[in-house]
């Protein structure tokens, strides 16, 4: 099961500099779907990619869904030759993307974003506009539904 | 409630709304972020003890 108060912590502890996207901005906000992993958007340089790295090294993390046995090392090199990792962690899944669709990257979003005070830490999240906005990019079938709730909690007068 | 003029309506959306339960979203709504985040957690672990009944309730019927 994913913690994802422990997942929140560990980012912050770090000093990492990202922000919550995805289902659990959505729940953030209201959402009653249930969402299994968490969704960041993490900054891109080498300063903030060996704080990423400090934070989940002693959680064991592995490409979620890979088969086991994979030559895949935790590591600055790792994180600067890719973009979005999905992984599996002893504290749970994680999903880290660099880039969005609909969206951009997290010095785009930054300034839009809400503070989340939660699990005695503050981190920043989508704000519930940003997140309607980045589903609508996406145009999958599959989020339509979410889509449809986000702009339902908006028009519940959910503040921001 | 007036929608955001920078959003604007989409149809399709529009008629997926319909079937929104909304009495979920405002008892979620009195909740705090953090709250919600606890109520997630415990219906994953919900999730997870059904699916793990299921499994055993379905190796019993094959024995």
């Amino acid at each position: 099961m994913t913690d994802f108060g422990a997942l929140l912590t560990t980012l912050s502890r770090n000093k990492v500099e990202f922000m919550v996207i995805g289902g659990a901005a959505a729940l953030a906000h209201g959402s009653a779907r249930l969402t299994q992993d968490l969704d960041i958007l993490y900054e891109r340089s080498p300063e903030n990619l060996a704080r990423l790295v400090a934070a989940f090294k002693d959680t064991k993390p592995y490409l979620r869904g890979a088969p086991p046995g994979l030559p895949f090392l935790w590591d600055q090199a790792t994180l600067a030759r890719g973009i979005n990792f999905t992984l599996k962690t002893s504290l749970g899944d994680i999903d880290l993307l660099g880039e969005m669709t609909g969206g951009g990257t997290y010095q785009d979003l930054k300034a839009g974003a809400i503070t989340l005070t939660v699990f005695q830490t503050q981190c920043l999240c989508l704000s519930l506009q940003q997140l309607i906005r980045a589903k609508r990019a996406t145009g999958r079938p599959k989020d339509l539904e979410a889509l449809a709730e986000l702009e339902a909690i908006l028009e519940e007068d959910h503040l921001p | 409630m007036k929608f955001p003029e920078t959003l604007g309506q989409d149809p399709v959306v529009e008629a997926y709304k319909k079937h929104i339960d909304r009495t979920l979203i405002r008892e979620n709504l009195k909740l705090t972020v953090e709250e919600r985040f606890r109520n997630a957690m415990s219906l994953m672990r919900f999730a997870d003890e059904m699916r793990r009944a299921g499994r055993e309730a379905r190796v019993k019927r094959k024995q």
